[in-house]
């Protein structure tokens, strides 16, 4: 006799799956597993490429009660000859080392109280004395000026800034005429600043320029940003700005302000001096040395446009170089 | 082997207390600002300070110890189970 014994996988026709039922299910079990999945692998796409949109506001005052700066007129003297890069970039995109090396510290950036906040200014002057933030606003006066801002990153920026020559700030102090150089400190605020972990390098961030520089009329001590108070991220609540040197030689929220004479060492040029030297005035002929400096891209337009000698302000700016041909003006 | 030594190496030249970070800084100062700026910048800022960060704040010679005591034990298991 023959005995029919059928395989595991010989069932008949009608036990079949409906090809339709079939597909429906693979979907099913599909859409289930990337239900599951997603969320997994967002975070992790988060935490792997950290391209998040806070939504936060980067123009959040911490804390809240900052009062709005006091009117400032704008000084039209000094033309931009650029279209102003807008409200959002200039306080999304930033290089602030104390917060990461990322463009995107602002969130962390807010979280720094900027209120209350003293600058001591000390060294080589006749009346040394720590100052109210909020008391040299009232003391000095507000004006309005814009600038183009040139990172040697080769991006750059128009903003107008709210703030006080450096000048004035000196005249309440007196310098000595030993002072041969000023010394910007940046403030070291735990745990807010993560960067000062990375105990091996040389913080607090220094930064420094002769004393005709500081005395140069485009030197400016800003307070605010587009008329409002200076977020942490552009260096509030108090920061220095050279308009003629590359964005790194501008200290951010300083501390202290040291008159002296010994050339400072700054912290990008004890890191690497042969890229951020001393004066870094921009030039568009001398490159950095991984990048042309001949052009610079207009955040926000993404144009790129010709880099200018002293980012376009000689006339104000070349006179105090003239005898200093053996110096790294450049870098 | 050469890990243990370098282990020890690292904390008789750069003090027992000393962070890899001081000890990568003090050999080479530019590398791990530039190193940084590449993590940040095109993986993840939180990958830098969540596991680089961390691990650079330990002492110098621990990730060496660690590494040398693992193919020391490795090293020992394999000649164990040849022989044995």
């Amino acid at each position: 006799m023959r005995i029919l014994r059928r395989r595991g996988w010989e069932i008949p026709e009608r036990e079949a799956t409906p090809e339709q039922a079939y597909l429906n299910r693979r979907t099913l079990i599909g859409a289930g597993a990337g239900a599951m999945l997603l969320p997994a692998a967002a975070a992790e796409a988060q935490w792997l490429f950290g391209r998040r949109e806070p939504a936060a506001d980067p123009w959040t005052r911490n804390p809240a009660d900052i009062p709005d700066l006091p009117p400032a007129m704008r000084n039209t003297r000094y033309q931009p000859g650029r279209d102003l890069t807008g409200e959002r970039e200039p306080v999304t995109f930033n290089n602030f080392y104390e917060f990461g090396s990322n463009k995107d510290i602002w969130p962390s950036a807010l979280k720094m109280p900027t209120r209350p906040w003293t600058v001591k200014v000390d060294g080589m002057v006749e009346e040394p004395g720590e100052f109210d933030v909020d008391d040299l606003i009232r003391r000095i006066g507000l004006e309005e000026r814009v600038y183009r801002l040139r990172c040697v990153e080769a991006w750059a920026m128009t903003v107008p800034w709210t703030g006080f020559q450096l000048s004035k700030l000196l005249e309440i102090v007196k310098p000595l005429g030993s002072a041969k150089y000023v010394r910007f400190e940046t403030a070291q605020v735990q745990p807010h600043m993560i960067g000062l972990r990375q105990s091996w390098y040389p913080w607090p961030h220094i930064e420094g320029c002769t004393i005709e520089e500081a005395g140069n009329e485009l030197t400016f001590m800003p307070v605010g940003l587009y008329g409002k108070p200076l977020p942490a991220q552009n260096g509030g609540p108090f920061r220095v700005l050279f308009p003629w040197k590359y964005g790194f030689k501008s200290g951010k929220s300083l501390a202290r302000i040291t008159l002296t004479d010994e050339r400072p060492k700054s912290f990008w040029e004890t890191l690497q001096g042969s890229e951020y030297g001393f004066w870094a005035n921009v030039n568009p002929e001398v490159p950095h040395p991984r990048w042309s400096q001949a052009t610079e891209r207009l955040i926000g337009s993404n144009e790129r446009v010709p880099t200018r000698l002293f980012n376009g302000y000689g006339e104000f700016v070349a006179d105090l170089y003239t005898n200093l041909q053996n110096e790294r003006l450049w870098a | 082997m050469v890990l243990l030594v370098l282990a020890g190496g690292i904390a008789a030249w750069f003090g027992p207390g000393a962070p890899l970070g001081a000890a990568i800084f003090a050999i080479h100062p530019p590398f791990l600002n530039t190193f940084q700026a590449g993590v940040q910048r095109r993986l993840s800022p939180e990958l830098w300070n969540d596991v680089f960060l961390p691990v650079l704040e330990w002492p110098g010679w621990l990730i060496p110890l660690l590494l040398g005591a693992l193919f020391l034990a490795i090293g020992l298991l394999r000649r164990r189970r040849r022989h044995g």
